[in-house]
């Protein structure tokens, strides 16, 4: 039988896919969101976590900018 | 069913600018105002300051066109510089208030109490600096300015008695009255003594005060106390800026030294210029000169030491800087050989007659632990000796303590300190203005460049993108000590290297300099591209032979250089930076490194504007995206940027169609890479530290225990360390250190006195 399972595909670069992974695998059992890791820049991930992801991302981000102070 | 998104690692900077609404900018400002104006100055201040960008009260005056400044109440000026009053403006800006930014069209400018108070220390009056700025400033000057250059000016040369009612500055005063005239340091009283007449002191001053109202004229203070009394003085306490003046030329007590600048020794016209400051009546005045590395400093001190013509008291950081200092008295002024002496560790030299100059380093003079006998000789007679000049090399480093010390040490008439980077990530760059003196002059770079005095440099941050594996250990908590390491290690960021290294060495026959700080990857890069390299526990000898082959040799092109190499190693053969680690986010690291390059080679008319090549050295900064150094790396930058620079990005670094011909190609040679990070001890991967190294200890919340390559493998150098300084000792700065005598036991006490 077909089992089909909605979900997202990211596409995105090598760094963040490595990222989005680590972030997967630092979460418990249970919350793992990561269907299936397509290739070095592509994920399939469960529909629900798109805004988690990016906000996730946008902290990372974050901390790695600097902003001169005013 | 599916949604695609795309999210990418880089293009991170660009998105950051349009963080206001257009709505709530409407909200604030006045209806005829133009937001596109204000979006050129700057978008982060714009969240709810919407006033402060409200200038629709300013009066613009009719012949505005022909003015070059925009005047603003908060004490911030533009200047633009394809006006053509720029120079006359810009002369005149840079005594007055502080640099902000200055980049190529727009300058910006801050009146600062300390600036103002700068400006009346080279002579520059209340009225002339409203006046002047008033006649400059397209619009009509703001009463909130007008007030604030008052307020900081105004206590102007009428402060002596009033002083001597302050607690501080009255408990400094040395109470022996008839001592008038600013030359010759009376021995002080002990401070135990001055401290119990305290009150009977102030008594006596105030009465001084009130009866001889206009016998006062000066009085002597305690020299230990002296940077208090300054301090007190500053905008911030007392608001009574003090001026010191050396009036060399009628001090007849201490005997002159016999030197001239020889007639070769042409100074540049902003050399003059700094001079002049210095020189403005006649008389030495105590401050900074600001000029970019390789603009010729060295000069300027010279220059200063052979007008004063009195003993000279010349610090450096190291004792490379102490001889290259050594030889630039004797290049540039008819000093002669027994007039001048080095007294590092390694030369224990004593000038003969009564006069000369003195060559040392800050921390042989500071050292606080037990000397050799023929040192404690030395030391004691230049703490006895009046000094006519301290010239300060690099006087950035000073606010640390160890230096301060110096200062408190060595008594001198006028004090000149010398730097390319007034900048400091612990913000104790305010002290100076106590220690040393108000801000003399400080040379604009880009104006510099366009006259080809320096070397045009183009900057370039090379972007490099980590590989999977690389970026999926970064990610893991467990590797957070090693994070340093691994951005380093990037394959990447080590080809892209190796890919310039080869393009200057082969196609443009260039001398490169490579820096890390990170000793591992210093090491690693080194021995692969089997390339020479100096970091802190390198001998002396050996620093020397690696740098004269580089010098002369047409095989060494190209060298590594740790922290070591940061300021003060010259070495004006080279062209190229390739920066591959750095010190967090210290600016002050990367204009010095940039200041490596700096010195203008080639011919003049190559060089100007127009000529044959527009770029003749270039800085380029490697950086792993998506890792803290793109954080360090932005934040590093700013000096440079302040002064004008401007950093491109290169992303496609090497090329996408290089192949096997650089290092790290294959996925195996990578992992085998990352092994070895990985297998490396936490302490080897760290930063080198060096013990002259104060400023940068405040950039690192965490410290780090210095390891060395060579104390893993057990040759640590016992025996270099002989041979050492005295300062770079590699690893175990900490244990070296002198123990501080106050802390000793008592039995100890008594034997060392």
């Amino acid at each position: 039988m077909v089992n089909a399972i909605k979900g997202l595909m990211i596409s995105c670069d090598v760094p963040m896919a490595q990222f989005i992974i680590n972030m997967n695998a630092a979460l418990p059992q249970s919350q793992k969101f990561i269907i299936h890791v397509l290739d070095s820049t592509h994920l399939f991930v469960r529909s629900d976590v798109a805004g988690m992801i990016r906000s996730a991302i946008a902290e990372f981000r974050e901390q790695n900018t600097y902003e001169k102070p005013s | 069913m599916k949604k695609i998104f795309a999210i990418s690692g880089d293009k991170v900077r660009p998105s950051k600018k349009i963080k206001f609404s257009n709505k709530e900018h409407r909200s604030t400002a006045v209806e005829d105002y133009d937001p596109s104006y204000a979006e050129d100055i700057d978008d982060d201040y714009r969240d709810g300051e919407g006033k402060k960008w409200d200038f629709t009260e300013l009066e613009l005056k009719p012949d505005h066109a022909n003015r070059p400044l925009w005047a603003c109440a908060d004490g911030r000026i533009f200047l633009e510089t394809f006006s053509p009053l720029y120079k006359q403006a810009y002369d005149f800006l840079i005594a007055i208030a502080e640099p902000v930014c200055r980049p190529e069209s727009m300058h910006e400018y801050n009146l600062t109490p300390h600036s103002l108070y700068a400006a009346v220390s080279v002579g520059l009056e209340t009225e002339t600096i409203v006046s002047v700025l008033s006649k400059l400033s397209k619009t009509k000057l703001p009463k909130e300015m007008i007030k604030f250059i008052h307020d900081s000016t105004a206590n102007y040369g009428k402060v002596l008695k009033r002083l001597l009612k302050d607690e501080v500055i009255g408990r400094a005063r040395i109470s022996t009255e008839g001592l008038h005239g600013s030359d010759g340091f009376t021995v002080s009283k002990s401070m135990g003594e001055i401290e119990g007449r305290h009150d009977e002191l102030l008594n006596e001053a105030e009465l001084a005060a009130a009866a001889e109202e206009k016998e006062t004229h000066s009085f002597e203070i305690d020299p230990a106390q002296v940077e208090n009394v300054k301090q007190r003085c500053l905008p911030n306490a007392l608001n009574y800026p003090m001026l010191e003046e050396y009036d060399f030329r009628n001090d007849t007590v201490n005997p002159d030294l016999d030197m001239e600048l020889k007639p070769q020794a042409q100074p540049r016209p902003y050399q003059e210029k700094s001079l002049s400051k210095m020189f403005g009546n006649g008389r030495a005045r105590s401050g900074i000169i600001v000029l970019p590395c390789g603009a010729g400093k060295s000069l300027v001190g010279v220059s200063a030491a052979s007008r004063i013509k009195k003993s000279c008291l010349c610090l450096a950081t190291n004792a490379v800087s102490v001889d290259q200092w050594a030889f630039q008295f004797k290049l540039w002024s008819t000093i002669r050989d027994e007039q001048i002496c080095r007294f590092t560790s390694d030369s224990k030299e004593r000038f003969r007659g009564n006069a000369g100059v003195v060559v040392t380093t800050y921390n042989m003079v500071a050292f606080g632990g037990k000397r050799s006998e023929e040192s404690e000789k030395i030391i004691e007679e230049i703490r006895n000796r009046e000094w006519g000049l301290l010239l300060m090399d690099e006087v950035h480093v000073v606010p640390a303590h160890m230096f301060r010390k110096v200062i408190s040490l060595t008594k001198s008439h006028c004090k000149l300190g010398l730097t390319a980077t007034l900048v400091r990530e612990d913000e104790r760059i305010t002290d100076l203005n106590f220690l040393i003196g108000p801000k003399l002059y400080e040379a604009n770079w880009l104006d510099l460049v366009k006259g080809g005095f320096i070397a045009n440099v183009q900057c370039a941050e090379v972007w490099c993108p980590m590989t999977k594996e690389f970026f999926a250990e970064y990610l893991k908590k467990e590797n957070s000590k090693k994070k340093q390491a691994l951005y380093v290690m990037n394959p990447n960021k080590f080809r892209a290297c190796e890919f310039l290294i080869r393009f200057h060495e082969q196609q443009r026959g260039d001398k490169i300099i490579v820096f890390a700080d990170n000793l591992f990857a210093l090491t690693e890069y080194a021995m692969k591209l089997r390339k020479p390299m100096i970091y802190g526990a390198t001998s002396h000898v050996e620093r020397t032979k690696i740098l004269e082959a580089f010098k002369t040799s047409r095989d060494v092109n190209t060298i590594f250089l740790s922290k070591v190499g940061d300021n003060s190693i010259d070495i004006p053969e080279a062209n190229v930076i390739i920066q591959i680690s750095s010190h967090a986010g210290s600016r002050r690291q990367e204009a010095q490194r940039l200041g490596r390059i700096l010195r203008a080679k080639g011919r003049l008319q190559d060089r100007m504007a127009g000529g044959k090549e527009e770029y003749n050295a270039f800085f380029y900064s490697l950086v792993s995206t998506d890792t803290q150094e793109m954080y360090y790396s932005t934040k590093r930058q700013q000096f440079l940027i302040d002064q004008g620079y401007s950093f491109k990005v290169i992303t496609s670094l090497p090329p996408p169609d290089s192949g096997p011909e650089l290092s790290y190609h294959r996925l195996d040679e990578q992992l085998a890479l990352l092994g070895k990070v990985l297998s490396a001890g936490d302490d080897a991967v760290g930063l080198e530290q060096l013990e002259e190294d104060a400023d940068g200890m405040a950039l690192q919340k965490a410290r780090r225990s210095a390891g060395s390559m060579s104390a893993m493998s057990g040759a640590s150098g016992m025996v270099y360390m002989e041979y050492n300084t005295g300062q770079k000792r590699p690893g175990h700065g900490m244990k070296s250190k002198p123990k501080d005598p106050a802390k000793r036991h008592h039995l100890f006490k008594k034997r060392f006195g």
